[in-house]
C-alpha cells in the first residue's frame, strides 16, 4: 500500500532557487528507504515536504491519501521527522517533557502520554532519563532523544535527516540498531544521508537526488554500482568488490 | 513539602510576599530569611550553590548597594550618608529575598508545571493569550542555554582568529554580535520548524494541578510571616515610643 505519494513536486525558494524540479516517487508502507545526494541536492526540502513544513510551489504530497498541502496537521501525526541537529528539535526542558511534547499537542489524555513516553524512552535506551536536562546530554543521546520525541506520537513513516551526522561509532551503532528495529516493527523509513556506508545494507531501496531531481532510483545493489557519477562515495564493500555489505556485523 | 506543593500557591506565594515585602524592614526579613533558608535546606539547595549561581545578580545588587549609598548634595558632590546605607542594605535584602524566592521555585517545580500555573493565572486577563504566554516562557528556559552555547562557540571561533588583536572594543563587539544573532535567528526557525513537525498547536495536554492540604498549611504560614511586617511598621514604634519616650 502507498502511504506517501508526490507528483512533479517542485520548490522555489524566496530568492528564486529550484529547490526542487518535478519529483514524482511513491512510498509504500514498511518500506526502508535511502535518500542520498551531495549536498544542496534537494534532499532536506524534499523530507520537509512529506512532513508539511514546506508548501510546493507546483506538484502535490499526498499522505494516506489526503493532500499534505490541504491538512498538514494530519500528515505530521503519520509523519514523524527527526532533524538533522538533534539541539534545535529538543524542545523541552527535561527528557520527560520533550519526549511528552508531541503527545500533549495531540490532546492525548495524561495516562496516555506517560505510557507513550515511557515506551518511547525505552525504545531508544534512553529510561532512567526522564528528569535530566536535554542541554546536557551526548550527542548521541540527543539524537535519541530526537528519534523518541517523534515515536511518542506513533506515527507510521519515520522521516530521518542526516541521522548520523556528528555521532561517533557506538552512537552511530545505536541508531543504526534502532532504525532497523523500526523498521522490523512495521515502520516506513525514508532517511537522507550522503554518506551511504553506514546505513545501505538495510535499505530496500536506494533514491539518488542531484540539483533538486531524482536521477536514479531502485534497489540499492542496482543503484549504488553507478553512485560515483553523482558525487556520493561508494561504500568501501563496494569499491572492494564484494558488494553491498552491513557496516556494523 | 515544597515539591508537593501545588506550582500555583508557589507562584501565589511568590508574588504575594514580592508585593508585601515592600512595606518589611528588619524584622519582617530577618524571620522571611529565617523561612527562606529552611526552605533551602528542605528543598536540598545548598546555600554555597545558590551563591555560586547568582554570583553576577550579587555583582548587581551591590551596584545597586552603591548607587543607593552614595548621594548627590546641592553643589554636585557625592557623599556618603549611613543613614542612606541603611535603607540601601534594606532594598537589596528585599531583592535577594524575592530572588531566593524565584530560585526556589524553578528548583522545586516542573517547569511544564510552572507554564500549568501560569496559563491558569492569565486565563481570566483579557487581551493576554495567556497560552501563547506560557509557551513563550518554556522556550526561554529552553533556548536560553543553546543562546549561551552559541556564544561560547562563536567567541572561541573568534578568539581563535586572533580577534584579541584588534584593540576596538566596538569591532570585537559588532563581530561577535552579527555572528550570534544570525545564528540565534536561523536556530530559532529551526525550532520553530521542529514544533510544527511535532504538532505544535495552543491546545494542548496540561499537567494536572490540586489544591491539596499542605498549600493551605503553606499559605497560612505565610500570611502568619506577614504579620511580622505590622511588628516592624506599628508595634516597634509604638512599643518604642511608649518605653523610650
Amino acid at each position: 500500500m502507498t502511504i506517501i505519494e508526490t507528483l512533479n513536486l517542485c520548490h522555489e525558494f524566496a530568492d528564486g532557487t529550484q529547490g526542487l524540479k518535478g519529483v514524482s516517487l511513491s512510498f509504500k508502507e514498511g518500506e526502508f528507504t535511502v535518500i542520498a545526494g551531495a549536498n544542496g541536492s534537494g534532499k532536506t526540502t524534499f523530507l520537509r515536504h512529506l512532513n508539511g513544513l514546506l508548501s510546493p510551489s507546483s506538484g502535490s504530497v499526498t499522505v494516506c491519501g489526503k493532500s499534505v498541502d490541504k491538512d498538514p496537521m494530519a500528515a505530521r501525526q503519520q509523519v514523524g521527522m527527526v532533524f538533522q541537529d538533534a539541539d534545535s528539535q529538543i524542545v523541552g526542558e527535561t527528557v520527560y517533557d520533550d519526549a511528552a511534547f508531541g503527545p500533549e499537542n495531540l490532546r492525548l489524555a495524561q495516562d496516555e502520554i506517560d505510557d507513550r513516553v515511557e515506551w518511547a524512552l525505552a525504545a531508544v535506551d534512553l529510561t532512567g532519563y526522564e528528569n535530566k536536562r536535554p542541554h546536557y546530554l551526548s550527542g548521541g543521546e540527543k539524537r535519541r532523544l530526537a528519534i523518541a520525541g517523534v515515536l511518542a506520537m506513533k506515527p507510521r513513516v519515520l522521516l530521518m535527516d542526516e541521522p548520523f551526522s556528528n555521532l561517533d561509532y557506538p552512537a552511530t551503532r545505536l541508531v543504526i540498531d534502532q532504525i532497523v528495529a523500526l523498521n522490523n516493527n512495521r515502520h516506513t523509513i525514508i532517511v537522507t544521508t550522503h554518506d551511504l556506508e553506514k546505513v545501505i545494507a538495510h535499505a530496500k531501496r536506494l533514491v539518488v537526488m542531484e540539483k533538486g531531481r531524482v536521477v536514479d532510483d531502485g534497489k540499492p545493489d542496482d543503484v549504488v554500482k553507478g553512485i560515483q557519477r553523482f558525487s556520493i562515495r561508494p561504500p568501501c564493500s563496494v569499491q572492494l568488490g564484494k558488494g553491498i555489505l552491513p557496516w556494523v556485523s | 513539602m515544597i515539591h508537593r506543593l501545588d506550582p500555583r500557591t508557589k507562584q501565589a506565594i511568590l508574588m504575594g510576599i514580592s508585593v508585601v515585602s515592600v512595606w518589611g524592614q528588619t524584622a519582617f526579613l530577618a524571620s522571611f530569611s529565617i523561612m527562606m533558608i529552611l526552605c533551602f535546606r528542605s528543598a536540598g539547595i545548598r546555600i554555597s550553590d545558590f551563591v555560586r549561581e547568582i554570583r553576577y545578580f550579587l555583582l548587581f545588587l551591590l551596584f545597586i548597594y552603591g548607587l543607593r549609598t552614595i548621594t548627590i548634595d546641592s553643589n554636585w558632590i557625592p557623599f556618603f550618608s549611613l543613614e542612606s546605607a541603611g535603607d540601601a542594605m534594606v532594598v537589596c535584602w528585599r531583592l535577594l529575598l524575592i530572588v531566593m524566592m524565584g530560585v526556589l521555585l524553578v528548583a522545586t517545580t516542573r517547569t511544564a508545571h510552572i507554564r500549568a500555573a501560569m496559563i491558569w493565572y492569565l486565563g481570566p486577563v483579557p487581551v493576554v493569550n495567556e497560552k501563547m504566554a506560557a509557551t513563550m516562557v518554556g522556550m526561554i528556559v529552553r533556548f536560553l542555554p543553546l543562546i549561551l552555547f552559541r556564544g561560547g562557540e562563536i567567541s572561541d571561533a573568534l578568539r581563535a582568529r586572533c580577534i584579541e588583536q584588534r584593540k576596538n572594543p566596538v569591532v570585537r563587539t559588532v563581530k561577535f554580535t552579527i555572528v550570534l544573532f544570525r545564528r540565534i535567528f536561523l536556530d530559532a526557525d529551526e525550532f520553530a520548524l521542529a514544533m510544527q513537525a511535532r504538532c505544535y498547536n495552543e491546545q494542548r495536554t496540561l499537567p494536572k494541578l490540586t489544591f491539596t492540604r499542605i498549600d493551605v498549611i503553606a499559605v497560612a504560614m505565610v500570611f502568619l510571616l506577614s504579620f511580622s511586617i505590622l511588628f516592624d511598621t506599628c508595634v516597634s514604634p509604638i512599643f518604642l515610643l511608649f518605653h523610650f519616650g
